[in-house]
């Protein structure tokens, strides 16, 4: 029955429009990063490396592909969270909206099946996103840019990166990056169980977001105990892949966070849609 | 099983908050019942009928469905129940095939295209398949709505208030698809209603619900049988026929509205018998017309 | 009298100086210009603070006067001056005023320092201090201060091309006390602590090493003017 209703879901999320504004809208963006860099690159670039250039000359291709990559994914991971909770967020409290909800929970299907085919079909979707994304923003970009060593600003300076000592990392960093994002659509999906229409469950969970993301920004001490456990603080660690040498300690850590944030979300939403009074 | 217990309630309640929805609802259907579920809004029906599905709990009370209890056998007792709770709600982004489509494929039976069909061939929807459901009408929704109670052949086909907000004819449409459901089909039908006109047309057995409360449960002719109908009798001389009744049943009143009308409270037995006396005594009748007023009938019931 | 005597001295003595520092700047432009041109690889290892990058490679195209061109496949991190400059600038000898200054043994060779100052204020070197071996008539140290680059001090090293001047290895030093991170690119968000400023170390070191070296060849003005 979860696998029946799993497919019934993938109908669901193929068949609304909204599921496809978010594939649009990350073409759309992706092709104005590239556009933009294919026009104006070399001065967004020099804005990185100015401080170094007054002794030192970057020689080589520095705009290229990789770079190009990985400039869309640090854009727009930031936004992919908005696009995600927008069909996710819509799972289980759209259908309370338009009452289907009513006539699943009538069927001989448990409520606890109804909501994994739910985090189930919501992570593919997400992994949909996390791939497309991946497609544009490395093959595409690699395509008109052509590859070569990567330069990336970490806090603590620059690292560069060699052309063959990357592929792998933009691996594991769209891994993490799936892992983030199917943070943000449990968490969705979990909202969606309390809630009666689509708006309020996309809200929350993109304020929730802003909201730990400030707080994980903030360079108050007072904030430190917490921040380590704010799932937004491990959001980024895909980019972890992208330090020398790569810290997978601090990445294992956040995978583990992030897998405990998913577990506990998927298990208040299986209790909540479980004790919830159906009314709509 | 003729006669066999399909659904059993005893002292349902269930409160929202400080709202008592349900404070003590019993009743028993048995299979091949179409039972009427009657009630004025917000008597507490829907709720009953949301606790039968599962879709409430109960904060006191027992449910028995087919013998069994929702808290052990919940999947069981779902894959025999074909259902629509107030109106039937679609995907409206897909088809009504694909909408059934999708019903059937958690309905816990194996339902073919082909079957799917047929099934919306026998709601009078065999050519709307391919169409979405956002263009579909209420009453072509609520038909959708009992194919779709109807696509993994349940025993027990619950229905709330499958009428409401419908033009006449469909109603009428709705009417005769239940009737089918009782005589083709053999379905026990469980049909939920504020209309004791509906209740009366369709149905053998009911219960009568009144603010949270089962007040009467047995079967509808003994129960309306029972019950004084006001008749309104249309003749050629109201005056003369009112005079020849009123010896005939001098404790009875009849209210002259106009020439040719004239009204009555009656018992229902009794009609035949007055029609036989106007027109033994070569009075030309038109119409004799029974309407059964549901407020003044629970008024009665309240007070007995 | 004595005074005049002391002048004279002094500018005899300094006349011999300068003589003697153009004298053997001479020689070494001399032998730098016998290579009309070359190709080498470069294995680029850079050691800078704030800056994580492996060794690079890369190949070098040199045409008199100053023609230059770096090709590599990846990204090589070079000092921005310290190459090609000193030479250009060492060419045009009205330019400058040398002065011979100590000798001082350089990896165990003896070495002449000269110091070379620009005559105009035209010029982007403030000051360039050589340490030339004499017998080969090359340059083992430079230290050259720019106006706006700060100093760069390169030590040479030679293997079988030192009859033409050019060296083997070269390892710079330079200032890099300036590096400033553009914050909002450089923001980590998974930054779970609040950090102190990172202190630096103010040197990096560049090591190049050459190897491969084709003089002469007859590289076409094109290679230099054609974009990659």
């Amino acid at each position: 029955m979860l696998l029946k209703n799993t497919y019934n879901e993938f109908i669901k999320i193929l068949s609304k429009p909204r599921s496809y504004l978010g594939i649009g809208a990350l073409t759309l963006l992706v092709g104005i990063i590239i556009f933009a860099m294919k026009a104006d690159g070399r001065s967004i670039i020099s804005f990185v490396t100015s401080s170094f250039e007054q002794s030192l000359t970057f020689n080589g291709d520095v705009l290229n592909g990789n770079l190009i990559a990985f400039i869309i994914l640090q854009m727009l991971i930031v936004h992919i969270p908005l696009l995600v909770a927008l069909v996710t967020g819509d799972l289980i409290s759209g259908e309370a909206a338009m009452g289907t909800i009513r006539m699943l929970a009538t069927k001989p299907i448990s409520r606890t099946n109804i909501v994994l085919s739910k985090f189930i079909a919501g992570a593919m979707y997400t992994l949909f996103l996390t791939l497309w994304l991946g497609f544009l923003a490395l093959f595409v970009s690699r395509q008109i840019f052509g590859t070569g060593d990567l330069i990336v600003l970490n806090s603590d300076g620059l690292v560069i990166l060699q052309d063959a000592d990357i592929l792998w990392r933009f691996g594991l960093g769209f891994c993490v990056a799936f892992l983030s994002l199917l943070t943000v659509s449990t968490l969705s999906i979990a909202l969606s169980a309390f809630a009666e229409n689509s708006i309020g469950p996309i809200v929350s969970t993109m304020a929730i977001i802003i909201l730990f993301t400030i707080i994980g920004s903030l360079d108050v001490t007072v904030f430190d105990n917490i921040k380590p456990y704010l799932f937004t603080t491990h959001m980024a660690s895909w980019r972890s892949f992208f330090e020398d040498p790569v810290p997978f300690s601090t990445i294992i850590k956040s995978i583990i966070i992030l897998v405990v944030h998913n577990i506990v979300l998927v298990g208040i939403a299986v209790y909540k849609f479980n004790k919830k009074d159906i009314k709509s | 099983m003729e006669g066999e217990t399909i659904i059993k309630v005893e002292h349902l309640a269930k409160r929202f908050g400080t709202f008592e929805a349900v404070k003590d609802v019993s009743f028993s259907v048995n299979r091949g019942d179409v039972f009427g579920f009657l009630g004025p809004n917000g008597a507490g029906k829907s709720t009953t009928i949301r606790c039968l599905l599962s879709l409430i709990t109960p904060d006191a009370g027992s449910i028995e469905l087919f013998g069994k209890s929702f808290k052990t056998n919940r999947s069981a007792i779902l894959s025999n129940i074909g259902s629509i709770i107030e109106k039937p709600d679609f995907y409206k982004y897909l088809s009504a095939q694909k909408n059934l489509e999708i019903f059937a494929r958690v309905s816990g039976a194996d339902v073919s295209k082909k079957e799917i069909q047929e099934m919306l061939e026998f709601v009078g929807l065999g050519d709307r398949g391919k169409h979405k459901l956002g263009g579909f009408s209420h009453g072509m929704k609520q038909r959708l709505g009992i194919a779709q109670t109807l696509l993994h052949k349940p025993d027990l086909i619950i229905l709330d208030e499958p009428t409401t907000g419908l033009d006449p004819q469909g109603i009428v449409e709705i009417r005769n698809l239940i009737l089918r459901l009782k005589n083709e089909q053999h379905k026990t039908i469980l049909l939920s209603s504020h209309q004791l006109s509906e209740i009366e047309l369709i149905a053998n057995r009911m219960v009568i619900i009144n603010q949270g409360r089962s007040i009467v449960e047995g079967s509808v002719s003994d129960l309306l049988n029972t019950q004084e109908l006001l008749v309104r009798i249309e003749v050629d001389n109201a005056t003369a026929s009112a005079e020849l009744l009123q010896k005939a049943y001098p404790e009875t009143i009849f209210k002259i509205n106009s020439e040719s009308e004239l009204e009555v409270t009656f018992v229902k037995e009794l009609v035949p018998e007055l029609a036989r006396l106007l027109v033994n005594n070569n009075m030309n009748v038109h119409a004799i017309e029974p309407t059964r007023k549901l407020e003044d009938y629970f008024m009665k019931i309240i007070q007995a | 009298m004595k005074t005049l005597l002391t002048f004279l001295i002094f500018a005899v003595q300094f006349g011999a100086i300068a003589q003697e520092a153009n004298d053997i700047l001479n020689k070494v432009v001399t032998k730098l210009n016998t290579v009309k041109d070359y190709t080498v690889t470069a294995n680029v290892k850079a050691n800078i603070p704030m800056i994580k990058i492996l060794p690079s490679k890369a190949t070098i195209y040199f045409k008199q006067k100053d023609k230059f061109k770096i090709v590599s496949k990846g990204i090589v991190i070079l000092p921005k001056q310290g190459f090609t400059e000193i030479n250009t600038f060492l060419a045009n000898k009205k330019s400058y005023l040398a002065v011979a200054g100590d000798t001082t043994k350089i990896g165990g060779v003896m070495t002449k320092l000269i110091t070379v100052i620009p005559n105009g204020e035209s010029s982007e070197i403030v000051l360039a201090k050589l340490w030339i071996d004499i017998k080969r008539s090359v340059i083992m140290k430079s230290q050259i201060t720019t106006k706006t680059n700060g100093s760069v001090t390169t030590t040479y090293s030679y293997g079988d091309k030192v009859n033409f001047g050019l060296p083997s290895q070269l390892v710079f030093e330079i200032d890099v006390k300036a590096f400033k991170l553009p914050k909002s690119v450089a923001a980590d968000i998974n930054k779970t602590t609040t950090e102190k400023k990172i202190k630096t170390n103010n040197k990096g070191i560049i090591t190049i090493s050459l190897t491969d070296y084709k003089v002469n060849t007859g590289l076409s003005d094109a290679l230099f003017t054609k974009k990659k």
